[in-house]
C-alpha cells in the first residue's frame, strides 16, 4: 500500500501517470487529478457506473473491470466506458407473459449468440453471462434468473458481444416476469394488506401515538422479543 | 493508371479457411459432456441428440477438433473462461442409433399398441445421412428408421425422395421455393399410399408440416398429409398417448389415427 | 501453519485466536444491554455525543439546532449562484412536477405521479446516472410486518424505541401501515424477494426488531428493487435528464417553490425548470465524511437536498444524529468504509475482539452496536490495528455457514463474498475486519404525512427528509421509507399540480440567504451545495487553476 511508497505507472486514455500501488483504478484516477463526473457511482461494486476496459503492458488481452473494485497494475492502459449504447426495449409488464418465446420475440438478436463466451469473460461480477443468454434462447426463464441475479447492468457484456446482444436487458425482463407471473404475489402480503385496509391495527396504533413518552418507553422495553 | 483506394483482393483471408468461430459453440457442448463424466453425472462421455441438425453440427465439430490440430489449437486459445480444453473424448449419437444399439427386439417388446395397418413413410432429409461418415446410416440405403417403424408394427412405405432436401433455411427468404421442394416429397408419399410421414428434424417438420397451408395455396392439387416425429409414433405405440403431444401437430393427425383405432 | 493471504502477517496471530475460539462460541450470544447500559455507552462512545464535533446553526428557520461541523459548513455557506448570474426569463422546462433525484424515492414518486397526471408533465433530474443512489446499495433488506406473530403495531414500537422516541409518530404510523402494500406493489412490478422453500416470503431478524421482519433479495436488496423500478420508469417513457443537478430552487412572489435552476454536468450550462410541485429526493450526506469517518455512501451523497431546502426556508430536524453503520470494512484498504450488511449478524456472524472474545450482542440497535465496537477498539484497546493505523474488530462470518449450512454465504451474501474474494479474503473461512462507518442521515427536511415541507410547493421523500427515524434508524426502514414516502410524494405533488398556479420564478430567497449570512456575521468562501466530493490528489489541488 501507500505506506511502502511504491508507485506504479498507469495510462489513463493514453496519458501517463505515476500513482501509488494498491489504489483502485478509481482512486488512482482521482489521485492523478481527475474529478470524476461520469464513470463513478456507488464506489462499492453495486451500481455498474464505473465500467472500465484495460490492457496491461505486454499483453494483447483486453480486460474488463469495475474501476472502484480493481486495483491498478503497473503498465495498465485504462479507459472508462461510462455508457453503453443500447436501445431500451420497451414492454408493458402487465401485458406480456413468461412464454418460452418471450425472449426471442423481444430480443431476436439472442439467436445470433455464437457461444464465444466473451460476455462471461467481460463480466466483472463473474456471472456466466453466455450461459444465461443460452438459457433465454431455450426459454428457460428460471435459469436466466438464477444465473443473472447478481447483474449490476454495467454494460460490459454488451460492449464486448460480437453478436451485438445486450444480455443484461434480457436478464432484467426474465427476473421481472419470473417474480410477477411464476412466483406471483405472496399470500401473507395480500392478507396483511387487507388487514391494514380493514383498519385492524388502527385502534392500537392510535392508542400508542397518544401514550405519554414514559408509558411508550415502558411498552417498548417490555415488548417480547421473538427472533 | 492505378486504381484509387485499392485494397488487398482478400486472398490471404480466403487461404486461411478460417471456419473456426462457428465450431466454438459445439465444442463447448462436447466439453460439457466430458465435464458431466467428471462430475459423476454419467458414466460415459456420450451425448444423444434428437435433432438432425444438432447431430450433424456436433459430430462435424468433434471430427474437426480431433483431426485438425491447427484448428484445435485456435479453438482452445479462444475458448474463453473454461477450466480446461476439450479432450476430444465425447461421442455424439442420434437417438435412432441408441435405439438400434438397444436392439429392435427390445423395442418390439415394449409395444403395447402396434401401429398395425398404419402406412408410414420414413423421411430422413439431408443431415441424418450426409455427408458420408457423419450420418446415422448408409446415405444411399438407409434402414434405421424403417427398422424402428417395423418394430413398432407399422407398415413402411419406401419413398424415393426420403433423403431429398425439404428446403431447409431457404424457407426464411425463399419460402415458395422451399415449399415446392417439400411439396414434391409430400405428394410422392401420398401417391405411394402413405398415411403419414415420420421424421426427425424440426426444420424438416416446419417445412413439411407447418408450411402445408402455403403449399396448398401454391399447388391446388395438394391435399395435405400428417407429419409426425418418429418419437411421437413411439409414444403412441408404447401406449403413452399424453406424452405424444399430438395436439401440437399441424395438420392434426388425430382424426386419421382415431379412424385406425390408434387414438381414443 | 495457517496462512491468510488477504491479510498482513501482523494480523495472523489474532486471526488464529478467532479461529481457535470459534467452536466454543457456537450457540453462545452476548446478552443484550439494558436501556441504561445502552444510554451510557452511547453517551461515552457514540460519535454523535463526542464533544466539540457539533455546533449550533447560526441562521435560518432551524437556528440553534446542533449539527455536525461538516453539516453546518454547507448550511452556513454562500449559495452557488447569485441572481445576477442567471437569466430567469427563458424557461427551458415548464412542467407540473419536478423530481430531483432518481434513487428509490424519486423513481417511486415518478411512477406514481405518472398514474395521476400526464407523464409529459413530469421531469425527473438526476445528478449522476439514472438510478445511481444509496438506495441501490442497500444490501440487507426492507422491513414489513408480515409474520403471523408480527404486526404494524410491533413495527411501530420498534421504530419509536430505536429512534429514541424522537420520531414523528404520524410518519411512523404511515410507514408501518403502508409497508405491506409497498411489498405488494414491488411484487406486482416484478421484484424478486427471497422465499422459503414452501414459497412464503423469507423473513430475517434485524438489529432492534422484536420479530423477524426483514425481507431481502439476497444481499442485493436495493439493487433488485431499484433496477425493477428503473426498468418500469424507462418502459413508461417518463421524461428525465441525467448528469443534471439542481443547484438552487426557484420561488415566486408568494414564496412558494416553483422549480429549480439546473446545471448540466457535461456542458456546464444552466437550465431553468419551472414546476408546480417540486420533490426533493436527493438522499443524504455520507460523502461529507462527518468527523472524518469513511462512508458507505454513493459518490453523489453530498447533502445537496438539505442545502437547497434550507435556502428557501424549509425547516430541518434531527440533523444532530448521524448513523454510523456498526460494520464498515476496515480492511482491505481499497474498500475501507464499504458496507458489510447487518444481515451478516442476523444470520449468525458474531463481532469478536482481537482475542476472539464476544463483547456485544450482535443485534443491538445500530447506534449501540457501533458504540460498543468503538469502545472495544479505543476504550478497551482490544481491536486490531491495520497497517494504515485504522482499528477494527472481527466479524466472524464463517459462523454463518456453520450455523445455517455450507453454501449459505455464497447464496445469500453473494455481493459480500465477491467483494472480499477480489482481495483474496474468503469470508466463508476467514472473518472480516470491521469498524463503524458513516452510513445514514437520520434527520433531514421536516415533512408531514403528505410529504410537504414547511415551504409550499416543496415536497421531500427518502433520506433527505427527517422525522421518520428520529435519532436512529433501524435496518430495513430506509428502504421502506423510500417507497412509502416516495409514492406519497408523487401522489400529493400531482394533486397539488392540478390545482395551483405558479408565478414568475425568482431567486429572492438567495438574496435573503445572503442577508442572513451577513447578519449573523458569517464570513466564508464556502459555497454550497457542493455537488461532488473532492478526492483529487494534493498536488493537483495545489496547482489547480481554471482557464477555460
Amino acid at each position: 500500500m501507500e505506506k511502502e511508497g511504491k508507485m506504479v505507472t498507469i495510462y489513463v486514455m493514453g496519458k501517463k501517470h505515476r500513482v501509488p500501488a494498491g489504489l483502485t483504478i478509481m482512486k488512482a484516477m482521482e489521485y492523478a487529478g481527475y474529478q470524476l463526473r461520469r464513470g463513478v457511482g456507488c464506489r462499492g461494486g453495486f451500481c455498474g457506473a464505473c465500467a472500465t476496459l484495460y490492457r496491461v503492458k505486454g499483453s494483447y488481452k483486453l480486460q474488463a473491470a469495475l474501476a472502484c473494485q480493481k486495483v491498478v497494475e503497473d503498465g495498465m492502459y485504462i479507459v472508462q466506458i461510462p455508457f453503453t449504447p443500447a436501445e431500451k426495449k420497451l414492454y408493458d409488464i402487465e401485458k406480456i407473459r413468461p412464454t418460452p418465446n418471450v425472449f426471442v420475440e423481444h430480443f431476436p438478436e439472442i439467436t445470433r449468440c455464437l457461444s464465444c463466451n466473451t460476455c462471461t469473460k467481460a463480466c466483472p461480477q463473474d456471472l456466466m453471462v453466455m450461459d444465461y443468454v443460452q438459457a433465454a434462447l431455450r426459454g428457460d426463464i428460471e435459469k436466466v434468473v438464477e444465473l443473472s441475479f447478481d447483474c449490476i447492468a454495467c454494460g460490459l457484456c454488451a460492449i464486448r458481444c460480437p453478436a451485438e446482444i445486450v444480455p443484461y436487458q434480457v436478464a432484467q425482463l426474465a427476473r421481472r416476469l419470473y417474480s410477477k407471473y411464476i412466483l406471483g404475489l405472496s399470500e401473507e402480503v395480500e392478507k396483511r394488506v387487507a388487514e391494514v385496509e380493514e383498519g385492524k391495527f388502527d385502534e392500537e396504533l392510535e392508542q400508542l401515538k397518544r401514550l405519554p413518552p414514559e408509558e411508550l418507553r415502558k411498552r417498548y422495553e417490555s415488548r417480547e422479543i421473538r427472533v | 493508371m492505378e486504381l484509387p483506394r485499392w485494397n488487398c483482393c482478400g486472398t490471404v483471408h480466403a487461404l486461411a479457411k478460417d471456419d473456426v468461430m462457428h465450431h466454438l459453440a459445439p465444442v463447448r457442448v462436447l466439453l460439457r459432456v466430458e465435464e458431466a463424466v467428471e462430475a459423476g453425472l454419467v458414466d460415459e462421455p456420450r451425448v444423444v441428440t434428437l435433432c438432425a441438425m444438432c447431430y450433424n453440427t456436433l459430430k462435424r465439430a468433434n471430427h474437426l477438433y480431433r483431426n485438425d490440430s491447427d484448428k484445435r489449437r485456435v479453438i482452445e486459445s479462444i475458448m474463453e473462461k473454461e477450466n480446461r480444453p476439450y479432450g476430444g473424448k465425447a461421442e455424439v449419437i442420434h437417438l435412432l442409433e441408441l435405439l438400434s444399439e438397444l436392439g429392435w427386439g427390445k423395442i418390439s417388446e415394449r409395444v403395447e399398441r402396434p401401429l398395425e395397418e398404419l402406412r408410414v413413410a420414413p423421411y430422413y432429409g439431408c443431415l441424418l445421412l450426409r455427408p458420408r461418415g457423419f450420418g446415422v446410416d448408409d446415405p444411399e440405403e438407409p434402414r434405421i428408421m424403417e427398422n424402428l417403424l417395423e418394430a413398432l408394427g407399422a407398415e413402411v412405405v419406401d419413398i424415393p425422395f426420403k433423403s431429398r432436401c425439404c428446403g431447409a433455411y431457404h424457407t426464411v427468404f425463399m419460402k415458395e421455393e422451399a415449399a415446392e421442394l417439400s411439396y414434391k416429397i409430400l405428394r410422392q408419399a401420398s401417391e405411394m399410399g402413405a398415411d403419414l410421414i415420420a421424421l426427425s428434424c424440426p426444420l424438416c417438420m416446419f417445412n413439411m408440416a407447418d408450411r402445408q397451408g402455403l403449399i396448398g395455396r401454391l399447388f391446388r392439387d395438394f391435399k395435405g398429409i400428417p407429419v409426425l416425429y418418429f418419437t411421437q409414433l413411439m409414444a403412441l405405440a408404447f401406449g403413452l398417448e399424453e406424452e405424444a403431444h399430438l395436439e401440437e401437430n399441424n395438420p392434426d393427425p388425430r382424426p386419421l389415427l382415431r379412424e385406425r383405432g390408434l387414438w381414443r | 501453519m495457517e496462512e491468510y493471504p488477504g491479510y498482513p502477517e501482523e494480523m495472523w496471530d489474532s486471526l488464529r485466536m478467532v479461529e481457535e475460539t470459534r467452536d466454543e462460541r457456537i450457540g453462545k450470544t452476548y446478552p443484550r444491554m439494558s436501556e441504561e447500559e445502552r444510554e451510557r455507552i452511547l453517551r461515552e462512545w457514540h460519535p454523535d455525543y463526542k464533544e466539540g464535533a457539533k455546533r449550533p446553526l447560526r441562521i435560518g428557520p432551524s437556528k440553534g439546532m446542533m449539527v455536525p461541523h461538516e453539516v453546518a459548513d454547507i448550511l452556513e455557506a454562500h449559495p452557488l449562484i447569485t441572481p445576477d448570474m442567471i437569466d430567469l426569463s427563458e424557461i427551458d422546462y415548464d412542467v407540473d412536477i419536478l423530481i430531483i433525484g432518481a434513487g428509490g424515492a424519486g423513481l417511486s414518486a415518478a411512477l406514481i405521479a405518472s398514474e395521476h397526471i400526464d407523464k409529459e408533465g413530469i421531469l425527473l433530474v438526476q445528478k449522476l446516472r439514472l438510478g445511481d443512489s444509496n438506495s441501490k446499495m442497500s444490501q440487507g433488506g426492507i422491513q414489513a410486518a408480515l409474520g403471523p406473530d408480527d404486526s404494524p403495531v410491533l413495527h411501530f414500537l420498534d421504530i419509536m424505541g430505536g429512534g429514541h422516541f424522537a420520531n414523528n409518530p404520524e410518519l411512523v404510523e404511515i410507514l408501518v401501515k403502508e409497508a405491506p402494500d409497498v411489498i405488494k406493489w414491488h411484487q406486482s412490478l416484478g421484484v424478486l424477494y427471497d422465499r422459503n422453500p414452501d414459497g412464503s416470503i423469507k423473513l430475517s431478524p434485524g438489529g432492534g426488531t422484536c420479530r423477524r421482519r426483514m425481507l431481502s433479495c439476497k444481499d442485493y436488496t436495493g439493487l433488485e428493487i431499484t433496477r425493477v423500478l428503473l426498468d418500469e420508469f424507462l418502459n413508461r417513457e417518463i421524461p428525465y435528464l441525467e448528469f443534471t443537478c439542481a443547484v438552487e430552487l426557484l420561488t415566486d412572489e408568494s414564496g412558494q417553490v416553483v422549480g429549480s435552476v439546473l446545471y448540466d454536468l457535461d456542458s456546464d450550462e444552466y437550465l431553468i425548470a419551472r414546476a408546480k410541485s417540486t420533490i426533493l429526493a436527493t438522499g443524504g450526506y455520507g460523502r461529507l465524511h462527518i468527523q472524518g469517518f469513511e462512508t458507505t455512501n454513493h459518490y453523489g451523497a453530498t447533502g445537496d437536498g438539505i442545502v437547497l431546502a434550507y435556502h428557501v426556508g424549509a425547516e430541518l430536524r434531527d440533523l444532530d444524529a448521524t448513523q454510523y453503520h456498526p460494520t464498515g470494512a476496515a480492511w482491505p484498504e481499497q474498500i475501507v468504509g464499504q458496507l458489510c450488511t447487518e444481515k451478516l449478524r442476523g444470520r449468525g456472524a458474531q463481532p469478536v475482539n482481537r482475542l476472539g472474545e464476544l463483547f456485544v450482542n450482535p443485534l443491538e440497535p445500530r447506534d449501540v452496536e457501533a458504540a460498543a465496537i468503538i469502545r472495544e477498539c479505543y476504550g478497551r484497546e482490544l481491536g486490531v490495528t491495520t497497517p494504515t493505523g485504522m482499528r477494527g474488530v472481527w466479524l466472524d462470518t464463517p459462523l454463518i455457514d456453520i450455523i445455517n449450512g455450507e453454501g449459505t454465504i455464497e447464496r445469500e451474501f453473494a455481493a459480500m463474498y465477491r467483494t472480499f474474494k477480489r482481495f483474496d479474503i474468503d469470508i466463508r473461512k476467514e472473518p472480516i475486519l470491521v469498524f463503524p462507518t458513516l452510513h445514514y442521515q437520520n434527520g433531514g427536511v421536516v415533512i408531514n404525512a403528505r410529504c410537504e415541507t414547511t415551504v409550499p410547493g416543496l415536497y421531500a421523500a427518502g433520506e433527505v427528509s427527517g422525522g421518520v427515524h428520529g435519532k436512529n434508524r433501524l435496518m430495513g426502514n430506509s428502504q421502506l421509507e423510500l417507497y412509502v414516502f416516495g409514492r406519497r410524494a408523487g401522489r400529493f405533488a400531482a394533486e397539488r399540480a392540478k390545482r395551483v398556479n405558479v408565478g414568475k420564478p425568482t431567486l429572492k430567497h438567495v438574496e435573503r440567504y445572503e442577508r442572513w449570512l451577513r447578519e449573523a456575521g458569517i464570513e466564508t468562501d464556502r459555497r454550497a451545495p457542493i455537488l461532488l466530493p473532492e478526492y483529487r490528489g494534493k498536488k493537483t489541488l495545489e496547482h489547480h487553476i481554471r482557464l477555460l
